[in-house]
């Protein structure tokens, strides 16, 4: 129901609210235009705290944007477990200088397993620079380090809580507590879908096993349960109940198909003027379309056997990984608005075994994500594509002993103060390496990144501005970025 | 223009101090004599910048800046001035960050702001001005002891004999001896032991759940200790004396703040369709529209509607048929009263009110989520309660104060009564509640979960939003900060994050467990632990005869089996006050870190007359119990509280109706909608009152009244109604009405004047049951234990054949059908369902294994009784499953659709089993079809 009239437009402008520069909502008034669409827009997103009805968008048709777009979809590559950052991408000499000292004492409260800790650890792997753009990025990803210039890398990330499941919930959603919306459901709820046969969010989820949180992690929150991900299975059939177990004969299925729909035509025709019975004929329509896309999208033997290669299919211990990966990039192409991968358990909580379970991690994951990023730009599609790659906190820069307390597997506890994340694709700076942390890698002091400020730059990337997309939730003008500023990194912007 | 002259001034007033400061700041900050005087350099700041707002005649936030009292008091929510700690000042925070003034208009220049900076860092002194407060008192001592020392020397433990929560009990000391020595920091155990961090003891943090205390902490300890432990006096805060500054006598007089008004019916000119005042009421505002109640609906739909709407079930056959041969005037009347007094009213309305309470049957956030055994039980209370139709006013008393109601612990027998209190106060326990695991267990953990009961209590029971005052004081409603807490401060003895009762398990799953942790109390009814011990000891002396006798694998099979019939030790999830309440200390901007004044318990201010104090007792003598939250429960359900019964009533409406007189049910306040029947909705909240808080007397007044059997027919180009309504004649005694014109849709856009009833998809617990019942599968066990549901490996949620409210409530594994049709997750509870309409649910309909099973057995039953006549059996399924016989045009649609299937499946199987399978699919498609879904 696309509210059409002057009136909505003129209530939401009298009870404006004053909006940092330069997306005013006058200018944002300005620039989508007077059109039926940006009515639509308005209504969805311009819910002022005094309108009388609130409207909150119940479909996932396309919407404008507040301001032109850099990237059209969204890759969120999902690092479960809190990768390392003084072992990826932030060399710390002063660790191996240091390597050894005691440090504990100096970050007791800040440590979850204190039993366990011990002291300064160097990193067991090798820093070089890469690229045109000299990036440092260590000989644990020897396949990423072929694209630096296309990522812009943020040193200089926080969080505020050290624990998996509160922290999961905060890069997921922006809040501590679950319940909130996650990125996705913002992104979808704001943005819509182009593509009307697939869902607008697909998770693509490990088959060894859900994330920490599970379904939280692409939870709709208080919006409209539409909103939320849908998990597309990678393999069978990729969306619960997509077909039935015992399928009829396709002559039985299309008599019951037209006699369904002939029935509800009827019972439309006796109910003039309500559109949900119009939507509900639509459903069963778009159902049956969703069973060959859904589909089509998931087969990867219409792939040549030089991309499934790129992607490291057919071999471990890529194969997995690269599957989601090459599915990723079949959905945008689709016109899917967000697609979010995990793998299992949490890879990246290397708390023993730096040297060879982090690692390990990295050859899962290293070759396929390359593959992705040199397969979206040779077919023109990083530009409209965000890749989006992280996890829920970083890790400290002392050690954390096994049981045995043997030096030689020990691994990193959990560090809320400082983590890197990058970004690639459209409206991305590539080759830029942004903020900075201290000497020890322990906290993120120069140009620091909040969750909220990451948030709002990929929103902002997408055209989206974190101040103008929000509900009123119980009393609340609830966002993703919620009630502290975020900021957008424009330092990191094309 | 004519500010320039002061700015002027100003400006060359800063310059010449600015250039002071800034003359060589790194030597200053070593010389203790460069701290910025408060006479001469900080005063006229405050003067220039901030007294417009914050002076002698405008106190906003009750912060005045222009003496050394005012801000030494500091604002609403405490101080603004920390001396010695400007990272934790608020007004230096502010000034810093350009926040205030506001509008960025005239904000201070960097060096003022160093001034102020450096005058708090160098210990916010006054020149002088006698200090009229000790600079440290216990008031910023115990916020800090509670929550870095009393997990381990508090209430629950007192480790080495210490409790440390009040100054005297420090004195008394522990087997060490005194906590401190007045006057001498150095002598004193406290200072030492945390001098040398052996204590809080850092291997030990995580068990008990506390961090260690910061540097500035123990400076402020070892001040207050050296100036000899001084104390504020504590003056009790009750609300209303003095009034609320915060709160004005405009703020009151907001629609939903004032007590409901009497009013006088309306007359109206359709006066022959005014059943009752709700008609009259109705009536009045579509009149002035020139608009008018639709049609009566026919006879089958009102019977299906109403089934709907009291039992969440769709009427049997049979049931069709009896109400259509009756022909009493009072048919219509009569079955409402069935259908009121069915057990399955307490299963649809109960489920109701458990979204607003937010049932869950574990825990959540958390990777696993605890289990809450017994919390069924309160799940059954709430359904017999409304069966029972208890009062509601009684019904929220129960759920608030039901410890506080009578005397469970001395009671000489435990009657279903006291039993009931206790289980009704798990309605404050249903926040979801990580705090069992150590890492998700702290204070802000915590005071996360009372946020949330807080919010539940707030928006489903009272229709305020409280969640913002956590904070700040509200931006809309007139509800300052402290109200917040003052409500926290009701809740203390029960909710304390100082003082935290965990859930856990202990022991849980073995056949006679001990107990089931912390927050479980063990009085169930006498007459239920008198049949579970007869039972067990039956039990016992069976096995010890079998085991007096020759043991054989037989007898240790037997042994077994009996063992297995042993019935778990009781156990009630419930809430209770302990009588020891933490005091309660505003929150600033709701970190657990900065604690500001102290409060007493109170309701919302703008909520009471500003005059008389919130008083409270323990209930009996001897209690271990403050009586604060009975105190508040009274308080609540006084007859003419001005949200109490709205609120209620409201949402009774709401579910009749589609959408409440004000549609935000949850928020009646500033930012919420406003009525739009003030005058009905007032006049129904004291109807509720004076038929002594009866809900099914609410039912019976709207579902009786013209506005609800009016069809649900949109006005516009057709009158599609006409068809069906030839069928059956209007029901009862209603006149013979004019089919008159229906309304053009644009004067009724959204139907907010109710001219023609809402045409509503079922909910998915409706959508559910009725599969089940319409399939002949609907198992009506009531009570106990929730229904278990199987997680599949691919992720779908299988739920057995019990009614929807019996299914196991798990917040991470909500059954799959149920969840694709919007069975929402609480978080914490949820006062308006969402309606969505997705391809999923037509996949989920279409070809979900067990939706197709539930189609094959609908064939069945059709079959049964209708046997083999193809027009018969369609006629059957559609009495069965739509309550009515179909139209011409679908008779002949599913006859020449049923001929087609039959004849393909022919080609694929015996002709017997052809028609059976082609039976299937056209049950299976009228279990798909919109008129199986929507209800007229």
């Amino acid at each position: 129901m696309p509210p059409t009239t002057d009136t909505t437009f003129n209530a939401q402008e009298g009870g404006m609210k004053k909006t940092p520069d330069p997306f005013t909502r006058r200018s944002f008034f300005t620039s989508v235009g007077a059109g039926l669409q940006g009515a639509a827009l308005l209504h969805l997103l311009g819910d002022d705290l005094f309108a009388s009805e609130p409207k909150v968008a119940t479909d996932l048709r396309a919407r404008p944007t507040h301001f032109p777009a850099q990237a059209k979809s969204v890759i969120q590559l999902f690092m479960n477990g809190g990768p390392s950052q003084m072992d990826l991408f932030d060399p710390k000499t002063e660790l191996d200088l240091h390597h050894g000292e005691a440090y504990f004492n100096k970050i007791a409260g800040e440590v979850e397993n204190v039993t366990d800790a011990g002291a300064l650890m160097r990193s067991p792997f090798k820093f070089a620079k890469h690229g045109e753009c000299g990036m440092s990025v260590s000989n644990a990803l020897p396949h990423l380090t072929k694209h630096v210039d296309d990522i812009a890398l943020i040193r200089s990330l926080f969080t505020t809580n050290i624990t998996h499941e509160p922290a999961l919930y905060i890069i997921q959603s922006g809040h501590m507590p679950s319940g909130y919306p996650t990125l996705g459901s913002w992104v979808v709820y704001g943005l819509g879908c182009e593509c009307q046969n697939l869902p607008a969010y697909v998770v693509l989820d490990d088959p060894l096993g859900l994330p920490i949180n599970g379904v939280e992690n692409w939870h709709a929150g208080f919006l409209p349960p539409i909103f939320q991900g849908t998990r597309f299975r990678s393999t069978g059939s990729p969306v619960l109940n997509l077909r039935p177990e015992a399928a009829d004969p396709p002559e039985i299925a299309r008599l019951q198909r037209d006699l369904l729909n002939q029935l509800d035509r009827l019972h439309q025709r006796q109910r003039p003027s309500q559109p949900n019975l119009d939507a509900r004929i639509a459903s069963y329509e778009l159902a049956a379309r969703m069973q060959m896309s859904a589909t089509d999208a998931l087969d990867l033997s219409q792939e040549t056997r030089q991309t499934q290669e790129l992607y490291g299919i057919g071999r471990e211990p890529t194969d997995s990984y690269g599957r989601r990966c090459l599915i990723a990039r079949r959905l945008v192409e689709r016109g899917v608005r967000f697609v979010q991968l995990f793998i299992n358990a949490q890879i990246w909580d290397n708390h023993t075994g730096l040297a060879t379970d982090m690692k390990a991690a990295c050859d899962r994951t290293d070759l396929p994500i390359a593959g992705l990023l040199f397969d979206l730009k040779q077919r023109g599609l990083l530009d409209e594509t965000l890749i989006v790659w992280g996890g829920e906190f970083g890790r400290l820069p002392i050690a954390q002993l096994p049981k045995d307390k043997d030096e030689r597997k020990a691994g990193r506890d959990h560090n809320k103060n400082a983590a890197c994340c990058w970004l690639a694709g459209g409206g991305v700076k590539g080759g830029t390496t942004y903020g900075s942390t201290d000497d020890l890698g322990f906290a993120a002091v120069e140009n620091r990144v909040s969750v909220p400020d990451w948030h709002a730059t990929i929103l902002h990337l997408l055209g989206l501005h974190h101040e103008e997309l929000f509900v009123n939730e119980h009393g609340l003008k609830e966002k993703l970025t919620g009630v502290q500023s975020a900021r957008v990194v424009r330092e990191i912007l094309a | 223009m004519k500010r320039w002259p002061l700015l002027l001034l100003l400006s060359i007033h800063i310059w010449h101090g600015g250039d002071l400061l800034m003359g060589s700041a790194v030597a200053q900050e070593k010389s203790a004599a460069a701290v910025p005087s408060f006479g001469k350099d900080v005063r006229p700041l405050l003067k220039s910048k901030c007294w417009r707002c914050h002076g002698e005649e405008v106190r906003k936030g009750e912060l005045a800046l222009h003496t050394s009292a005012g801000i030494r008091k500091g604002s609403e929510s405490g101080p603004v001035v920390v001396p010695g700690e400007s990272a934790k000042s608020r007004l230096y925070e502010l000034v810093r960050d350009g926040e205030m003034p506001p509008d960025k208009k005239n904000p201070l220049t960097k060096p003022e702001v160093e001034i102020i900076r450096r005058w708090i860092d160098g210990g916010a002194r006054f020149e002088n001005e006698a200090a009229t407060k000790p600079e440290v008192t216990q008031h910023d001592i115990v916020p800090i002891l509670l929550l870095r020392c009393t997990a381990c020397h508090g209430r629950q433990k007192r480790e080495g004999g210490l409790d440390l929560r009040t100054r005297a009990a420090m004195l008394r000391g522990g087997t060490s001896g005194p906590a401190f020595v007045s006057g001498k920091p150095d002598e004193s155990l406290i200072l030492k032991r945390l001098q040398r961090e052996e204590m809080p003891p850092r291997q030990r943090l995580v068990e008990a759940m506390v961090k260690p205390m910061e540097a500035s902490e123990i400076e402020k300890l070892t001040r207050w200790i050296a100036l000899g432990a001084p104390e504020a006096a504590d003056e009790p805060d009750v609300a209303g004396t003095p009034a609320d500054p915060l709160v004005s006598t405009e703020d009151r007089e907001f629609w939903s703040f004032q007590r409901p008004r009497p009013v006088t019916v309306p007359n109206v000119a359709h006066a022959a369709r005014v059943r009752n005042p709700v008609d009259a009421f109705v009536l009045q505002k579509l009149e002035e529209k020139g608009l008018s109640l639709s049609p009566e609906a026919d006879r089958l739909t009102l019977l299906r509607r109403a089934s709907f709407d009291l039992t969440g079930l769709p009427p049997e056959p049979a049931e069709a048929e009896a109400f259509l041969a009756d022909d009493d005037p009072r048919a219509y009347e009569k079955l409402i009263e069935r259908l009121l007094a069915s057990p399955r009213y307490g299963e649809r309305w109960g489920r109701h009110w458990l979204d607003v309470a937010g049932y869950a049957d574990c825990e959540g956030r958390r990777e696993q989520h605890l289990p809450r055994p017994s919390v069924w039980r309160y799940r059954d209370y709430v359904i017999r309660s409304f069966n029972a139709d208890k009062p509601y006013d009684r019904f929220l008393q129960e759920q608030l104060a039901g410890d506080e109601l009578a005397d469970y612990e001395h009671a000489p027998e435990i009657t279903q009564e006291i039993e009931d209190n206790l289980v009704a106060t798990a309605f404050l326990r249903m926040a979801p509640d990580p705090t069992w695991a150590n890492l998700t267990g702290f204070v802000p953990d915590r005071l996360e979960v009372m946020a949330d009961s807080m919010d539940v209590l707030g928006s489903g029971v009272m229709g305020l939003t409280f969640k913002c005052a956590r904070c700040h004081s509200h931006k809309f409603d007139p509800i300052p900060q402290r109200d917040y807490y003052r409500l926290v401060a009701i809740f203390k003895g029960a909710y304390d994050e100082h003082d935290w009762l965990k859930p856990q398990l202990i022991g849980y799953g073995g056949a006679l467990s001990a107990s089931f942790g912390e927050r479980y109390q063990p009085h169930v009814t006498t007459t239920e632990r008198k049949r579970i011990d007869e039972q067990n000891v039956a039990l016992q002396r069976d096995i010890d005869a079998l085991k007096a006798g020759p043991q054989t694998a037989e007898t240790a099979k037997q042994i077994n089996e009996l063992a297995a019939k042993r019935l778990p030790e009781p156990r009630l999830f419930t809430l209770w006050d302990r009588g020891e309440p933490s005091p309660t200390y505003i929150y600033r901007r709701g970190d657990y870190q900065i604690s500001g004044t102290l409060v007493h318990a109170g309701p919302p201010a703008v909520l009471t007359d500003g005059q008389t104090p919130f008083e409270f007792v323990p209930p009996w003598p001897d209690a271990k119990s403050t009586g604060r939250r009975l105190a508040f429960a009274r308080w609540l359900t006084q007859p003419n509280h001005p949200l109490t019964a709205r609120v209620m009533v409201n949402r009774v409406w709401k579910h009749h109706f589609g959408q409440g007189l004000v549609k935000s049910v949850g928020n009646f306040g500033k930012t919420g909608d406003r009525p739009t029947h003030p005058e009905l909705l007032d006049w129904l909240a004291q109807e509720f009152v004076r038929q002594r808080w009866s809900l099914k007397e609410m039912h019976r007044l709207m579902m009786t009244s013209s506005v609800y059997r009016q069809s649900s027919q949109r006005g516009s180009e057709g009158e599609g109604e006409r068809e069906r309504n030839t069928n059956n004649t209007a029901a009862g005694s209603s006149p013979p009405l004019p089919l008159s014109p229906s309304p053009p849709l644009h004067q009724d856009p959204d139907n907010r004047l109710l001219s023609h009833m809402p045409l509503r998809r079922m909910e998915a617990e409706l959508l559910r049951d009725s599969l089940l019942l319409v399939a002949g599968q609907l198992d009506e066990t009531r009570f106990g234990p929730g229904d278990a549901v199987t997680v599949r490996p691919d992720g779908l949620v299988l739920s057995g054949k019990r009614r929807s409210v019996y299914v196991q409530q798990l917040r991470k594994h909500p059954a799959s059908l149920l969840e694709s049709f919007d069975l929402p997750a609480m978080n914490p509870n949820c006062l308006q369902r969402a309606e969505s309409l997705v391809a999923p649910q037509a996949l989920h309909l279409m070809n979900d294994a067990a939706v197709r099973e539930l189609a094959r057995q609908f064939a069945d039953r059709v079959q049964r009784e209708a046997a083999d006549d193809p027009k018969r059996q369609v006629q059957r399924a559609y009495w069965i499953a739509l309550t009515r016989p179909p139209s011409d045009e679908e008779l002949t649609a599913c006859l020449q659709t049923l001929t087609a299937l039959t004849e393909q499946w022919t080609k694929q199987v015996p002709a017997a089993e052809a028609s059976r399978k082609a039976l299937v699919t056209l049950c299976h498609t009228i279990m798909n079809s919109a008129s199986f879904l929507y209800v007229d």
